[in-house]
């Protein structure tokens, strides 16, 4: 350790913890000469007090003179201290701070801070003078101020609605719009008492998003706002944390009025759910209404379905505004007629279904004469007098439903049976009308399901030639072979294809398979292959669509178009003879051959028959049948009749030798039957054709047709 | 001219006064610690709620305020910390002043003390938007406005009762006041505040209420105003328009005086337990 350095430190140093001569004096000096900093010392001799001296920075600030300000009575220089205030600024124990305007010399005032300081003595106090408002306290306050005025100005211009908190929930500012939205002054709103105008019922929604922005979140609230007049606007309120140092926590809020939007939307909504014509509730509003009151299990809905007889000449006869008009007068009458709180919706059409809670079986049908009776007054239209009737189909609740559209499901049945069994009836569905429509149901979704799996399957069933008994073509047979009720009859299938619009893809499938098997025919056995081969056409599929099907599948296998005979039956050839002609006659024109199927059995018109394009007339079994009876009248006329027109004729439904024989001596073309050749699979078709190209080479089975 | 009371003027010194302040903060640390930091800059809610929670009375009045009809929360603050978020520092800085001068002891006050007071700052803080001030700053200013006159009432009891009941005007009262203790209890009020570092805009409304043409005064005459004619039997009412360089008419006060009778009561609960 050097202790001559260290000696050599201690004069400048403190002395006993108290600042050297030298330190006091220079400090002293700083003091008494910089301009930076305002220093009185006042004194306090017989009862008044004075200044007793000041620093360069106090003549500067006061604008005195060093000997003016020598001698300043305080009063002078402190104005507003008055009586025993100035006690209060020069206090003996403790140094004070206080905040005065102070005078100088010219008469101004400048606001200060004072910081006075006691010395030991009691008498004189050291007096720091700090001008409160310096340049760039000014230029802060004015900057804060101008961004104070821009947002009153942004917010109060504002058409949208705002209101500002700087505490807790009390609004310190709203604009205008805000008050126009309410209808009240601003006063009514300031404080708390904007809670007021929230409906009571939202006012919690309302405080607690407005909590959330308080504690430095984001709330929003939909909230209906009450006006001064009562009315009320719905609104969405969204507040913005807001937060002032030194002050708390506020909120901005802003308001949207969006009771119009609402009004709007809630049009729409009702147009999208009601019926633009009688107004009333659509199908998808019944759907809704159906399923919020459905329970399963409990009996409490009842459903009436009804469905206008002869709605149709209504429209043909008079034209569709006598039309609407009436389904407007039925939809008066219905209304009019069931209870209050049953619904009435337009299910589409000329089709009504009537909702009701809490009835019985016994009840809705009362209510369902009701209705009948109400509708059969007569309406005027276009001059005529009509007199409205309905078919009724009655559901009410059981255990059995369990699904709520079930009950639309099955009113809408019962209404069809009511049709069924006559016009103007009323049906309610029971347990086996149920049990029925959905087997029926459950059935068409398992064809549909095999139609599209291609699980049904196509049997052949040979065809010969009468001359010489050699089989020359085939007729295609749908068969459906479900999974669990084993094999169902085309009886079955076929019309229920037809009533479930299934029937053109069905026959588009057999179609394509018949085609596909007798490519594969010819591949297979080349010349002994069948030459020929029939398909059967529903009339549904009688269209301008099935030539072009039948191209399509000949071009998809490569098949000339006379390997196909389409065979359709004679009541769908009559009920629209000229479209049918046109039909026929397109596939006639491709190549393709054309059967009228089961000829005889019908009401065909000979005269019709002339002109319409076919190849050849099947005689039904039925006419073949008669000949082991010694009755061949029938079925001699028609293969006469189509001999005379130039037709060639295939027998079906041969079963013996001598039916073969005799139909042979009559003059049929073809034959077919089930001891002649059973219906086949296609590739037992193939091995079969194959043996009949050897037996036929060399003839040795007497059992053969001839 | 005020007539002289008739109790003898007392050997009356402010500075003891102003000293018994210094005495009731030694006494009471907490408030005196919320009151020195509860408008620092670096102050928060978090910071505040924490020296808060070690006076639970000051802490539950803070609750219960914040959960006043005036702040509108309506019970949903559970947090102190969030109370305080809600009532503000300045409110939390004025409850611990009010418990720290003990006004929050009725005994020791003037009867009816809190009614005039809680009407004063209620009347204040909802004119503020009107006079352009903010309503938290004038609820609190009008809280402690009779802090002076507590004082006052406090050191000469029956001398300032005299006073009080020779004067009730309160511009007539605060002119006795200066005559016989050299200062008012409004201009008391000011310098206590002073002292303990209240924002300068808040104290400089205490020192203009006197002069009646001084518009930065305004608001606190017009509380003044609307307190005496809520609260004071025989209050001879005068013109608020006078009161307020014009800026309020009398058509603007009944709804504020049925606001402040509404709601005076449960701020003097909140203020006062």
């Amino acid at each position: 350790m050097d202790e001559g350095r260290t000696v050599a430190a201690e004069p400048t140093a403190m002395i006993a913890g108290q600042p050297s001569p030298e330190i006091v004096a220079g400090i002293f000096y700083g003091a008494a000469v910089t301009d930076m900093m305002a220093i009185l010392v006042a004194e306090r001799t017989a009862g008044t007090t004075r200044v007793t001296w000041g620093n360069q920075g106090a003549v500067k600030l006061l604008g005195y003179g060093v000997e003016d300000l020598g001698n300043l009575p305080f009063e002078t220089l402190l104005p507003t201290l008055r009586g025993g205030e100035l006690k209060l600024l020069l206090r003996r124990e403790r140094g004070t701070q206080m905040n005065l305007p102070i005078r100088t010399a010219s008469g101004a005032t400048v606001d200060c801070a004072i910081i006075s300081t006691p010395m030991p003595s009691g008498r004189m106090w050291t007096l720091r003078v700090v001008a409160g408002t310096n340049e760039q306290e000014r230029a802060l306050r004015a900057t804060a101020d101008a961004h104070e005025r821009r947002f009153s100005t942004l917010t109060e211009r504002s058409p949208i609605p705002m209101l500002l908190s700087e505490q807790g929930m009390r609004l310190a500012h709203v604009n205008d719009a805000f008050c126009s939205l309410l209808g009240r002054r601003a006063e009514q709103l300031l404080g708390t008492s904007w809670l007021d105008a929230v409906h009571p019922d939202d006012l919690d929604e309302v405080l607690e998003s407005a909590a959330d922005a308080l504690e430095g979140g984001d709330g929003e609230a939909k909230a209906r706002m009450v006006r001064e007049d009562g009315t009320v606007r719905t609104t969405v309120l969204r507040f913005a944390h807001l937060f002032t140092p030194g002050v708390g926590a506020g909120f901005v809020g802003t308001i949207e009025d969006i009771t119009d939007r609402l009004a709007f939307e809630e049009r729409l909504a009702h147009q999208a759910n009601h019926d633009p014509l009688t107004g009333l509730p659509n199908r998808t509003l019944l759907a809704q209404y159906v399923a919020e009151r459905f329970a399963a299990g409990r009996s409490e809905l009842a459903c009436l379905f009804l469905d206008l007889d002869n709605f149709k000449v209504v429209n043909d006869s008079l034209g569709h505004a006598a039309g609407d008009l009436l389904l407007v007068e039925v939809a008066t009458r219905l209304t009019r007629t069931v209870r209050p709180g049953d619904l009435v919706a337009r299910f589409g059409g000329d089709e009504f279904v009537v909702v009701c809670e809490g009835v019985d079986e016994a009840a809705a049908v009362t209510l369902a004469q009701r209705i009948g009776e109400a509708l059969s007054a007569p309406v005027r239209l276009g001059g005529v007098d009509v007199r409205p009737h309905a078919s009724v189909g009655v559901t009410v609740q059981t255990g059995e439903h369990v699904e709520a559209d079930e009950l639309i499901r099955d009113c809408d049945i019962a209404m069809y049976q009511a049709k069924a069994g006559g016009k103007g009836r009323i049906t309610v569905l029971d347990q086996q009308g149920r049990a029925q429509a959905r087997d029926k149901l459950r059935l068409v979704a398992d064809l549909r399901d095999a139609i599209e799996r291609g699980e049904i399957a196509l049997l052949y069933q040979p065809i010969f030639s009468a001359g010489d008994g050699a089989p020359v073509a085939v007729e295609s047979l749908a068969r459906w072979e479900h999974p669990e009720r084993g094999l169902i009859s085309p009886v079955t299938f076929v019309p229920l294809a037809e009533e479930s619009g299934l029937i053109s893809p069905l026959g588009l499938l057999v179609l394509d398979e018949t085609c596909r098997q007798l490519a594969d025919w010819d591949a297979e056995l080349g010349m002994a292959a069948p030459m020929r081969a029939n398909v059967n056409v529903s009339a549904l599929q009688l269209d301008e669509n099935l030539p072009v099907h039948v191209r399509a599948a000949l071009h998809r296998h490569g098949l000339e178009p006379c390997r196909l005979q389409i065979e359709i039956t004679e009541s769908a050839l009559m009920a629209d003879p000229t479209f049918a002609r046109e039909v026929l006659q397109q596939l006639r024109d491709l190549g393709v051959e054309v059967a009228i199927d089961d000829f005889g059995t019908g009401y065909s018109s000979l005269a019709y028959l002339r002109h319409l394009p076919v190849d050849c007339l099947k005689v039904d079994r039925s006419f073949v049948a008669e000949l082991a009876d010694g009755h061949a009248e029938i079925a001699s006329a028609v293969i006469a009749l189509a001999h005379n027109l130039n037709l060639c004729t295939v027998a079906e439904g041969v079963e013996t030798v001598e039916q073969a024989e005799e139909l042979a001596r009559l003059g049929a073309t073809f034959l077919q039957g089930f001891s002649l050749g059973r219906p086949m699979s296609g590739p037992e078709i193939t091995t079969w054709f194959a043996a009949h190209r050897e037996t036929l080479e060399t003839p040795t089975d007497p059992e053969l047709p001839r | 001219m005020t007539p002289l009371t008739a109790v003898p003027a007392p050997s009356f010194d402010i500075e003891r006064v102003l000293a018994s302040i210094d005495t009731m903060a030694a006494q009471k640390p907490v408030a005196a610690q919320i009151v020195s930091v509860a408008n620092a800059d670096d102050t928060s809610s978090k910071k505040l709620a924490a020296i808060l929670a070690t006076d639970v009375a000051l802490a539950g009045r803070v609750m219960k305020l914040a959960n006043s009809a005036y702040f509108g929360m309506r019970g949903r603050v559970t947090s102190l910390q969030f109370a305080v978020t809600v009532v503000g520092f300045t409110t939390v800085r004025t409850m611990a002043t009010v418990a720290l001068t003990d006004l929050d002891d009725e005994s020791r006050l003037p009867e009816d003390f809190w009614d005039l007071t809680t009407t004063i700052a209620l009347s204040a803080s909802t004119l503020a938007p009107r006079f352009g001030e903010r309503p938290q700053d004038a609820l609190c200013i009008g809280l402690l406005a009779q802090l002076g006159m507590a004082l006052l009432a406090h050191n000469d009891p029956e001398g300032h009762a005299g006073l009080r009941a020779d004067n009730p005007a309160f511009a007539d009262l605060r002119a006795a006041e200066v005559q016989r203790y050299g200062i008012s209890a409004l201009r008391l009020t000011a310098v206590a505040l002073e002292q303990w570092g209240f924002p300068r805009e808040m104290v400089s409304v205490l020192n203009k209420v006197e002069e009646i043409t001084a518009p930065e005064g305004s608001l606190l005459r017009a509380a003044f105003e609307v307190a005496g004619r809520l609260t004071l039997e025989d209050y001879e009412p005068i013109p608020i328009s006078r009161l307020t360089c014009g800026v309020l008419g009398e058509e603007a006060l009944p709804p504020v005086l049925e606001r402040v009778w509404v709601e005076a009561e449960e701020l003097r609960a909140a203020m006062i337990g």
